[in-house]
């Protein structure tokens, strides 16, 4: 069976609404600061996509409509830690929609993921504000205090775990001597998986990507760990922190710039989970999902290609 | 159960005729019959103005052996023969013979053949063909010749899958007329003389099939039920289903021994051989949303409009289509006679146009594909003409079955945009062999595309021209873009 959707929106609206887990559960462990983001990222990314439009004269009420805008922000407002700066998701939705986006020629056009695209250029541009997290529940007041008046308030903030392991990898630690535990992270990684098995089953997105990024994900790590178990860290904990569901089912399935064949997907995801295992192993960033997924965006004309399915009669 | 080919979609039948009866449609008081059969040559009037014509008499031969002569469907005067718009988009005209009726629909006496069982294969075909019988399934290849293009056959496959979701005659006609089915099917026997029979019926017509096992009593022809999904009623893909055999792209189903009819042929078959009748009258599905959906036998030659009439329409403007909703065509005007093809008439209120988007790449329409193409990719590169990269593609393979358009979100017209790009790779190659295999597969659209030739030169004369205007608006986009980036680049630059 299949699905007929009546609509472009209504299938972004389903994702829309299928990342309402993983929010929740962000926004019970460290509080206002995304709703704060979500909130923010939206508002900038249809000013700036409506503005575009009417600079490109084409219909501004249909493309703001289908969604596509709002999901952009929506991922990256949750990508970025939940008490940067109200400027930094400004510029990098802004990024994301202008760059990442529209000057392809708008929907469907876009090779990269706009949303990675937009956290790419943020970690490189601004480094210490992507990667100081929320260390504990923050309030309202807090929330909006650290956003718009830019106090760095020590006291909330926090190193992600997947930085920390890092770190301390680095000072010669072994993974034994750490407790590599979040208890927050697993719970948000649990909302996204949630999430995203609800969009499989819609059929909105299929099965091939998600399957294979966690197949890539599982198998780098475990050849890694095999090589050295004490400075890797273990498989399990590759699947629970960072933005690894996130990453799973709903950047990696980014329609437009993913493969579309399905043995293509398959390829396509594994190659991104095998990436993701080696950049937060080997490389200097502390989440290697938007980077991983931008290298392999490049090859999607590529494995398209090869990959096209059997023709009847052919 | 089976279901060999993959993909394809299941669409529930959205106006289904919940009368069994086949309605008889009362007598015209007039014909049209165009004198342009599917294929080949016009036929050649044997009447004149004014002459007077009985029920099943010929009144136009063909000079073509490849063709079947026209029978007046009433009986009456001859009133005119001159050109009239024929069932098709463009209204387009041909010529035609129009007779008015008498209201007394007297036969003319025909001799036949007598027991078939004694005739020979060839008194036979002479006789299929001069009752003027033509594939009834939408495809209208002429009956005797698709017989005749056979040595040996060893499987008679006997196509019992309705084409299109909506469409309900066949199941009608099976349903009141399961004993002629078989006897038609038996003569077909003695024809091609197969070493099996399969009628593939689809798993929702019940009633059909057990009426047809009631009255199958021939050990050679089995009865085999298939799942109900649309495009399985496609030669090629009904092959599979049923013998699991996957005829290659180039080749004919008749290349492996296999020659499908479809079950109202059979039927007409039976008429012709049988009872002594020559094709005048067919069973039409009048559905959709404006009317009350109901199958008809009508005379073959009467008008949409007398038939339309019949299903009581509602009084909104209508559009109307012969043919199913996935790959009929839409008719400039009701006044259009049925012709043998005419196997359904859909009449929708007219509804505000979808928006159409731009492809998300969601992928949706490659998992429907019946054919296994790549929906998205074809489009890519049909839009930009790019029929070389469409054709690595397979473009040539797609039967235009419109199964990606609808479960497309962004309601892309994609089968038409790939019957324009297919349209555009045979003008620039001027070989036709590649377009010609998918053509044979979903035969009838071979006749839209033949007398579509015009419209279609005027549509890519205006679609190139659009698109020229698109890139045209591309490329400005482009310079803008590299003027942004230089900007970009220049910013950086002196930052640092
Ligand atoms: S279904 Fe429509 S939007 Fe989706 S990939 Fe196919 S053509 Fe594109
Ligand atoms: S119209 Fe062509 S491409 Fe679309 S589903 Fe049918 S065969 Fe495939």
């Amino acid at each position: 069976m299949i699905a007929i959707f009546s609509s472009t929106s209504q299938m972004m609206r389903q994702v829309i609404y299928a990342l309402a887990l993983g929010i929740g559960a962000s926004y019970y462990f460290f509080g206002w600061g995304i709703i704060a983001q979500i909130i923010l990222a939206v508002a900038t990314a249809i000013a700036v996509e409506a503005l575009f439009l009417k600079i490109r004269k084409m219909p501004i009420a249909p493309a703001i409509g289908d969604g596509s805008a709002a999901l952009t922000g929506i991922l990256l407002a949750i990508s970025v830690p939940s008490i940067a700066p109200w400027w930094v998701i400004v510029v990098g939705v802004a990024f994301a929609i202008i760059f990442g986006k529209q000057l392809y020629g708008g929907l469907g056009n876009n090779p990269f993921n706009p949303a990675m695209l937009g956290y790419a250029f943020l970690l490189i541009s601004y480094p210490l504000q992507m990667t100081t997290w929320a260390g504990d529940f923050v309030n309202l007041s807090q929330a909006l205090d650290v956003i718009f008046n830019l106090n760095v308030v020590d006291a909330l903030s926090g190193a992600t775990q997947l930085d920390e392991v890092k770190t301390q990898l680095a000072l010669g630690k072994s993974i034994s001597e750490l407790s590599v535990h979040s208890t927050a992270q697993a719970y948000i990684n649990a909302g996204f998986l949630l999430g995203g098995l609800y969009l499989l089953i819609r059929r909105i997105i299929f099965w091939h990507i998600p399957v294979a990024f966690l197949a890539g994900i599982v198998i780098t790590a475990f050849f890694l760990s095999l090589n050295d178990v004490e400075y890797h860290l273990p498989t399990q904990n590759h699947l629970m922190l960072g933005g690894t569901m996130l990453g799973a089912f709903f950047i990696a399935t980014d329609p437009v710039s993913a493969c579309t064949t399905p043995k293509g997907r398959l390829i396509y995801g594994f190659l991104i989970g095998m990436l993701v295992v080696i950049i937060r192993t080997f490389g200097n960033y502390p989440d290697g999902i938007a980077f991983a997924v931008l290298l392999i965006n490049i090859m999607v004309p590529l494995i398209d290609y090869y990959t096209q399915p059997k023709v009847f009669g052919k | 159960m089976l279901d060999a080919f993959n993909n394809g979609i299941v669409i529930e039948n959205p106006y289904p005729v919940t009368q069994v009866e086949i309605i008889q449609a009362p007598l015209p008081d007039k014909v049209v019959l165009p004198l342009q059969q599917r294929i080949g040559e016009e036929a050649e009037p044997c009447v004149k103005v004014g002459d007077k014509v009985l029920t099943g008499q010929l009144i136009a031969q063909t000079p073509d052996k490849f063709c079947t002569p026209i029978h007046a469907s009433i009986s009456g005067t001859v009133v005119a023969i001159d050109q009239q718009i024929i069932p098709h988009k463009s209204g387009l005209k041909s010529t035609c013979i129009t007779l008015e009726s008498d209201g007394k629909d007297e036969w003319i006496e025909n001799e036949g053949v007598g027991d078939f069982l004694h005739c020979s294969r060839e008194t036979l075909l002479d006789y299929v063909q001069q009752s003027g019988i033509i594939g009834l399934g939408g495809a209208g290849f002429p009956t005797h010749s698709k017989l005749r293009c056979l040595q040996e056959c060893q499987t008679l496959i006997i196509n019992a899958t309705e084409c299109e979701p909506g469409i309900s005659c066949d199941d009608a006609m099976m349903q009141h007329n399961a004993r002629e089915v078989v006897r038609g099917i038996e003569v077909l026997l003695h024809i091609t003389k197969a070493t099996q029979v399969i009628i593939a019926i689809e798993d929702d017509k019940q009633e059909a099939y057990h009426e047809l096992l009631m009255f199958n009593h021939n050990e050679r022809i089995l009865i085999q039920q298939i799942p109900t999904k649309y495009t399985s009623g496609a030669e090629k893909l009904l092959i599979k289903t049923v013998l699991n055999i996957e005829i290659p792209a180039e080749e004919l189903a008749i290349d492996h021994g296999i020659l499908c009819q479809n079950v109202s042929t059979a039927k007409a078959i039976f008429d012709a051989v049988v009872d002594n009748k020559p094709l005048v009258s067919r069973v039409v599905t009048v559905t959709g949303d404006a009317v009350t959906p109901n199958n008809f036998e009508v005379r073959l030659g009467a008008s949409f409009e007398h038939i339309v009439a019949l299903a009581k329409p509602n009084n909104q403007p209508h559009a109307v289509r012969m043919g199913g909703m996935m790959m009929g065509v839409d008719v400039a005007s009701l006044a259009v006679p049925i012709c043998k093809i005419t196997n359904c008439i859909f009449v929708n209120n007219v509804k505000a146009k979808e928006v159409v988007q731009e492809c998300i790449r969601c992928g949706q329409c490659n998992q429907v594909c019946p054919v296994g193409l790549l929906p998205q990719q074809l489009y890519w590169y049909a839009k930009s003409e790019n029929t070389e990269k469409a054709m690595d593609y397979h473009l040539s393979s797609c039967i235009e079955c419109r199964c990606c358009d609808v479960v497309c979100p962004s309601h892309l017209p994609l089968a038409e945009y790939f019957s324009f790009a297919k349209a555009l790779y045979r003008q620039e190659t001027q070989t036709q062999e590649k377009v010609d295999n998918a053509r044979e597969r979903f035969e009838y659209r071979e006749y839209r595309l033949e007398r579509n030739k015009t419209e279609r030169a005027e549509m890519m004369a205006r679609k190139k021209e659009e698109l020229k205007q698109k890139m045209a608006n591309d490329k400005a986009q482009k310079d803008k873009i590299a003027e942004a980036m230089a900007r970009v680049k220049k910013k950086n630059d002196s930052d640092i």
